[in-house]
């Protein structure tokens, strides 16, 4: 059978890409003490965040960027982006109809009309961030009857100083890694969620990022706090404007889980990946990690990864509890000349510890991707059990699919185990299918399903159906 | 080769250092895993020479005698092949151990195998107590010609304290012709203080073949590092080995396996037994070039650790740049199985007894892929 042509508009057709006209606040370009100081007083932030900011800041200038993962890009010039960008609004917003026009329908393009989201989905509270500042907060009421903050950081930051100072940085410190440490010393906004002993949130939070102001980087800073008993699921989802220069994104997650909470932690990433030659598209250097602090503790990292030119992203676990769960379920698409490096790390340090790892990554175009991955048992975590399975697809002669896994095992209790196996969609699958009449892109995008079938099922259903719509988007034009 | 003051120690890093080779630091990703402070730690002198032999193979083989890192017999006449003494080559990698080996290069043999060989060829190394706290390099050029065959297989030895300090840094240069296959064997069984690197450089033509095993069972530090060019159609490789260990070693296993062209093959499978205070480390990397498609590439390592304070590390990598491949690879490591031991003591076997055959049948498993049946009942007896 003939090769299938890699011809690719997928850059061209880039769905979600338009930017919104709004009067924007933004701080000079460059990095340095005062725009920290900027930032932190527009943010009408405590003294003790501004100092840990300042040390953040101090330290990062101390390292260097990492070049370890298979990412080639271009020489980033940290001081030529702006770090600060807020809509102008005078006026915090109390309800939607407040909101600007322009952003909400900036939303209803995306696809998450605010308003009717109360009606459609009814179970859904998202927090949707605009560049920098949270705009909208919806079904805070219903969560505060149950006790569950659920609001921006910085609001957390005013209104809950001692949980936030508590839990911030204790599960990413600022000196874990120079993107994590740039996102200490100037991160703007994110989510906070706290769920109080024993409440098991009522629906799925969910945040919506969206990158706008031209040249800013994105500095996002989430923070989830489970306390014991209780469970949250939590779903994040991406997309941003189409422009030509590459926009930096370095975002930290941290969760904390303590005993018998359970957090489930969902993505679907679909940013601007670049146009077909490559140009354009979003850096996006994330650090997410989770502690399962307490016993029995359970972590779920779910994400489909579709966007951004460059990917470099390891959504972690830190099994500190005795039996404590991990999970890691990932999707990755790569089309064009996308990049990405990602995979997980499962840190083994509590007794009768599990961890799953099942990463789909799919090849296209001219792309290359890698799984990089480290499951690490120490020599007090007895039986521990690890399974890991990598698999990859290629569509095209011009891409390519790496996996680098590193298995470190310290302890003579610990069962681990790791499969990892790379193809091509196999020709009898394919002519089976047109056998039946179903085109050859029909066909490639049945089969990519089927092979990413084991991740979206651990989806939440919102986002099954949107990953599902978004895998075909992205193959679209690879074959054929 | 640059000469070398005898009965003088060398602080092996800070010879490097001088000759503007840098030798790789827990930093370096290829050897974060290989504990490289002891391998350095202790100044070493140049070999004497020495006239003591290893012990002999159970086979009919030609066998070349090296002791302290030199010849200690005339070579043998093996028909077919042509040997000759070495005492200079050129690095062309920029590996930093095979760099010193060629810089300062101790002796090392030219093999040029021109048709197919009646018996193996055994390189039989051996350290004498006099070699305490010596280092050599030795680095044999192996060209198998057009349509040859030949088994060669490499035994390291020591005789005297157990305890004894040398290093021993050995590279093969091994160019495979067109049609030609190799059979290489490799058992170590270096000093428990004895440090051993060893590099072997494989370069495979169309249709050549090439089959390895590697058993290792001594030293301190050893690291056996392969990399291999699939340069032709239909070229094959097996990278097999197996390594046991109950003292404080670190046994690494490194693979690099580059396939460049189209319908190239090649599997890898290593077994390894850890105990005491042991570090198993095993790095496979298949690498698969734009173009080579229709190439599978399989690698499997299984580890079973038997003590507390046991470490396996592990890194299979997978680089792939064409999409018409199959490739996998597998990762397993725990401790003896509690059922296959139950089932055994419950036939009355006792724990001790039933563990060795448990562990014996763990690695016999890979012994078992050696094609020469007299090597293979060799290995199964070593272990």
């Amino acid at each position: 059978m003939a090769q299938p042509d890699i011809i690719d508009e997928s850059g061209d057709k880039y769905k979600y890409g338009f930017i919104t006209d709004i009067e924007a606040d933004t701080a000079p370009a460059g990095l340095n003490a005062d725009i920290i100081r900027l930032i932190s007083q527009k943010k009408e932030e405590p003294e003790w965040l501004l100092e840990w900011r300042l040390k953040a800041f101090e330290f990062w200038q101390t390292m260097s960027e990492p070049h370890w993962a298979k990412l080639a890009y271009d020489k980033i010039d940290y001081q030529a982006l702006h770090y600060y960008s807020a809509p102008k609004q005078k006026v915090a917003p109390k309800s939607l109809q407040e909101v600007d026009k322009s952003l909400l329908e900036t939303y209803d393009k995306l696809g998450i009309p605010l308003k009717e989201q109360e009606a459609l989905a009814g179970v859904v509270a998202v927090d949707a961030v605009f560049d920098s500042v949270s705009v909208a907060t919806t079904y805070r009421a219903k969560l505060a009857e149950k006790g569950i903050i659920f609001c921006s950081i910085s609001e957390a930051i005013k209104n809950h100083p001692d949980l936030v100072k508590k839990y911030l940085g204790s599960v990413v410190p600022y000196t874990d890694n120079f993107f994590a440490c740039l996102n200490s010393a100037v991160f703007t906004d994110g989510s906070f969620v706290y769920i109080p002993k024993g409440v098991k949130s009522p629906m799925e939070l969910s945040t919506y990022f969206r990158i706008n102001a031209k040249n800013t980087g994105q500095f996002e800073r989430t923070l989830i706090v489970a306390e014991d008993d209780s469970y949250v699921s939590y779903l994040e989802g991406c997309t941003a404007p189409q422009r030509d220069e590459n926009q930096l994104h370095a975002a930290i997650v941290e969760i904390v889980v303590m005993n018998n909470a359970e957090v489930k932690y969902s993505t679907v990433q679909n940013w601007y990946p670049g146009d077909k030659d490559g140009k354009g598209g979003v850096y996006n250097f994330v650090t997410k990690r989770a502690a399962c602090r307490g016993a029995n503790s359970k972590i779920s990292w779910t994400q489909v990864e579709t966007g951004s030119a460059v990917t470099w992203k390891y959504p972690s676990c830190v099994l500190q509890g005795d039996n404590s769960v991990g999970e890691f379920y990932s999707v990755a698409i790569t089309n064009n000349r996308q990049q990405a490096d990602t995979g997980t790390k499962m840190i083994h340090i509590g007794k009768n510890t599990t961890s799953k790892i099942i990463s789909k990554g799919i090849s296209a175009g001219f792309s290359n991707q890698t799984y990089r991955g480290l499951v690490k048992v120490t020599p007090q975590a007895d039986n521990a059990r690890n399974y890991s399975q990598c698999d990859s697809l290629l569509i095209g002669a011009n891409c390519g699919s790496h996996t680098v896994p590193y298995v470190e095992n310290r302890n003579r209790n610990a069962v681990l185990e790791h499969e990892a196996t790379t193809s091509k969609i196999s020709d009898e699958q394919l002519f089976y299918c047109k056998q039946r009449g179903i085109s050859e892109e029909e066909a490639v995008s049945l089969i990519v399903n089927g092979f990413c079938k084991d991740v979206m099922q651990h989806l939440p259903m919102e986002f099954a159906i949107e990953a599902a719509k978004l895998i075909n988007i992205s193959l679209e034009g690879s074959v054929g | 080769m640059t000469n070398l003051v005898p009965n003088i120690a060398y602080d092996y890093a800070e010879l490097a250092k001088v000759s503007g080779i840098e030798l790789p630091t827990p930093k370096t990703e290829a050897w974060k895993y290989t504990r490289l402070r002891d391998l350095l730690d202790c100044p070493y002198t140049l070999c004497t020479p020495s006239s003591a032999t290893g012990p002999e193979l159970p086979l009919k083989a030609d066998v070349i005698h090296i002791s302290n890192g030199r010849l200690v017999s005339a070579l043998p006449q093996v028909a077919g092949a042509e040997i000759t003494v070495i005492d200079h080559v050129e690095e062309k990698t920029h590996h930093p151990f095979a760099q010193m080996n060629a810089l300062y290069l101790t002796q090392g043999l030219q093999i040029t195998i021109r048709r197919k060989l009646s018996r193996p060829l055994v390189l039989n190394y051996h350290m004498s107590p006099n070699g305490e706290n010596g280092f050599y390099h030795w680095r044999n050029i192996i060209n198998c010609e057009k349509d040859s065959s030949a088994a060669i297989i490499e035994q390291f030895t020591y005789e005297g304290e157990v305890k004894s300090c040398y290093l021993a840094n050995l590279v093969n240069d091994i160019n495979i012709q067109a049609g030609a296959s190799l059979q290489h064997y490799k058992y170590q069984n270096e000093a428990f203080k004895a440090n051993h690197v060893a590099l072997h450089e494989i370069t495979i033509a169309a249709d050549g073949k090439y089959e390895s095993f590697c058993l290792q069972k001594g030293a301190n530090i050893a690291r056996n590092e392969t990399e291999i060019s699939l340069n032709g159609e239909g070229a094959e490789a097996v990278v097999n080995a197996a390594y046991m260990m109950n003292g404080w070693a670190t046994l690494d296993t490194t693979t690099n396996v580059y396939h460049y062209q189209p319908h190239t093959k090649s599997s890898q499978l290593v077994k390894g037994v850890v105990g005491g205070t042991a570090k198993g480390v095993f790095q496979g990397r298949i690498h698969i070039a734009p173009n080579a498609v229709c190439t599978s590439g399989t690698q499997l390592h299984k580890a079973m650790v038997l003590s507390d304070d046991a470490e396996i590390d592990v890194k299979p990598e997978l680089e792939i740049f064409a999409d018409d491949v199959k490739c996998s690879h597998g990762a397993a490591s725990g401790e003896i199985d509690k059922e296959q031991l139950f089932y055994m003591r419950s036939r009355g076997i006792g724990e001790e007894e039933a563990k060795t055959l448990l562990i014996d049948a763990y690695v016999t498993d890979v012994i078992n892929h050696i094609t020469d049946s007299s090597v293979r009942e060799w290995f199964k007896s070593l272990i």
